[in-house]
């Protein structure tokens, strides 16, 4: 009976998601779309902080790395298919991770947040100067977005802000399955024991660098894809936009707001961002003066985000119910 | 199956431990007793990898193993538990242990398969959960069990990986009168066929488990010999025990 009430929320859920860009019109299904992009983020960001306990501030050096790597394959090698370049994208990021690893898993805490902060300045700095490659301050601009084509059922034009939104929520709906997924490997139960307490993992045998690095291949690998997905979407990359330490403090902003504690808090976070980004950029110039004053509230009063008050209510109500009912019958 | 050889050690200039020569054969249970501050947990510390000593060699199986990292040995067939909790504190009883199985098992960076479905491992973590008597206990974070059964878990966690040699640092301190009991029963049972060194502070404990006992103080090795060689040992008495029977 759950079981059914499930599936069915999750297909009319489906429904919802696939005819919402027909009701709302564009400027709102570019903002889903703007969505499901830090949606990504957020969530690849969180498999480090949620779960592994390090909290990274330069996220951005792995997102940028994604969407400069996209967009400078769309720029040069023109006809590059679409899925490939998103792959193009994501391996540009593991791979910046990969030759980070040896130092940044050497260290955790404070000095990874400072480490991580400071190779993240570094990229954006670096990516700021190398003007012949990144065009500096002014970014790559105008390359082509490839259609996606599925061999069997057509060629879909993403220049089309519907498809685009389909096509960011279906890679949102994989990548969270696959992090889902990680999480619940033998793997992902290594990850938290490091979280919990290193010095045990060492002594029941694994090597705890190995999996720090591994899990910080793996958590740049998603923050490249969203990377790639914001470059297609933007048609514009630069340093401001894709590098700049704001870009590494939005998902951590995200995740707290939706809840570090669970695995679905960051997508709930993306989702508030945006809405109060909506809601209040009508009204109001200082947008992130709004955001700012949210976060700080909640890490002061719901350290455990979105998802953690709701628990909490959970919690309440079902004790007040069962009090309740235990009044009822005595007699 | 375990020797040191002349380990030696020191903190910021303070000799912690002298010329330490231990030897633990094969399938014995040896106890490492001494006064607060003798050097105990430091020489575990030493012979498990946290630390590489100044000086001396440590010898596991005849394999030099001097500065081995911790997961090197546990693979080799070392198992420590530590006085003060080191368990997992978020995670269930049932997790804790689950991780030991899987590093016992090998699976280390299985990112394809849910490790809820490994039906042997999740079975074979149910069967040490029975052993150590935590079943009931099976889904309660470690950080919220009670100090005894806590103290059970970390022992299990030393355990739970099958060593050959298993290394307790004082794993009944902090229980009740009874739960000692119950803790060195289960020691008994679970070491059994197993080498095992364990450092105790409780007399009555070391004195009905252990086949031989070395004296550690201020560093250095005062005696080594079979309980009743340390009951009747002058120097042993002056420096440790004879307070204790007075």
């Amino acid at each position: 009976m759950k079981r059914k009430l499930r599936y069915g929320a999750l297909g009319g859920g489906l429904i919802l998601a696939l005819l919402l860009p027909q009701v709302i019109g564009i400027v709102y299904t570019n903002i889903l779309v703007q969505f499901a992009i830090d949606a990504v983020y957020a969530l690849s960001l969180n498999l480090l902080l949620g779960y592994g306990g390090l909290l990274s501030f330069g996220h951005a050096m792995f997102f940028g790395a994604g969407a400069y790597a996209t967009a400078l394959v769309l720029t040069h090698l023109p006809g590059f298919p679409l899925l490939a370049v998103v792959l193009v994208g994501a391996c540009a990021a593991a791979f910046l991770a990969l030759i980070l690893s040896p130092l940044l898993v050497r260290v955790s805490g404070t000095a990874f947040a400072m480490l991580t902060l400071a190779f993240g300045q570094l990229f954006y700095v670096f990516s700021l100067k190398y003007r012949e490659v990144t065009r500096g301050e002014d970014g790559i601009a105008g390359f082509p977005t490839p259609s996606l084509s599925l061999p069997g059922i057509g060629t879909i034009d993403l220049s089309v802000p519907a498809h685009f939104y389909y096509f960011a929520l279906a890679l949102l709906a994989l990548c969270a399955w696959a992090m889902w997924f990680l999480t619940r490997t033998p793997f992902g139960s290594v990850i938290v024991g490091i979280r919990d307490n290193p010095q045990r993992i060492d002594y029941l045998g694994f090597k705890v660098a190995h999996s720090k690095a591994l899990l910080l291949i793996l958590s740049a690998l998603f923050a490249g894809i969203a990377g790639s997905l914001f470059a297609l979407f933007q048609n514009l990359v630069s340093v401001d936009g894709a590098l700049h330490v704001f870009v590494s403090f939005k998902p951590i902003m995200m995740a707290y707001i939706g809840g570090i504690g669970s695995f679905f808090g960051p997508i709930l976070g993306s989702g508030l961002f945006h809405l109060l980004e909506e809601l209040t950029s009508r009204y109001v110039r200082h947008v992130d003066l709004i955001k700012g004053v949210v976060f700080i509230l909640v890490v002061l009063f719901a350290p455990g985000g979105i998802v953690g008050v709701y628990r909490r209510a959970k919690a309440r109500i079902g004790g007040w119910m069962a009090t309740r009912s235990g009044e009822g019958k005595t007699p | 199956m375990l020797e040191t050889q002349g380990l030696c050690h020191d903190f910021g200039g303070l000799q912690v431990l002298s010329h330490v020569h231990l030897q633990v054969k094969e399938g014995e249970r040896h106890a490492i007793i001494g006064p607060n501050g003798a050097g105990k947990t430091t020489l575990f510390n030493i012979i498990t990898g946290t630390y590489r000593p100044r000086k001396g060699k440590i010898l596991f199986r005849g394999k030099d193993i001097t500065g081995a990292r911790p997961h090197a040995l546990t693979r080799q067939g070392m198992g420590r538990s530590f006085q003060i909790l080191s368990t997992l504190p978020r995670l269930t009883a049932f997790q804790n242990l689950r991780l030991a199985i899987l590093s016992k098992r090998g699976v280390r960076f299985n990112l394809v398969r849910s490790v809820d479905r490994m039906k042997s491992i999740q079975e074979e973590t149910e069967e040490v959960l029975r052993q150590i008597r935590l079943e009931e206990e099976r889904d309660i974070p470690a950080a919220y069990l009670s100090h005894g059964k806590h103290r059970s878990l970390e022992v299990g966690l030393a355990l739970a990986t099958d060593p050959d040699l298993v290394m307790l640092d004082e794993p009944t301190s902090g229980m009740s009168r009874d739960e000692t009991h119950h803790a060195v029963e289960l020691i008994r049972s679970l070491t059994e066929g197993k080498t095992m060194v364990i450092i105790e502070h409780d007399m009555d404990v070391v004195f009905s488990l252990a086949d031989r006992i070395t004296v550690l103080h201020h560093g250095e090795v005062l005696a080594c010999g079979t309980p009743q060689q340390i009951r009747d040992n002058p120097a042993v008495r002056d420096a440790y025990l004879g307070d204790l029977e007075r």
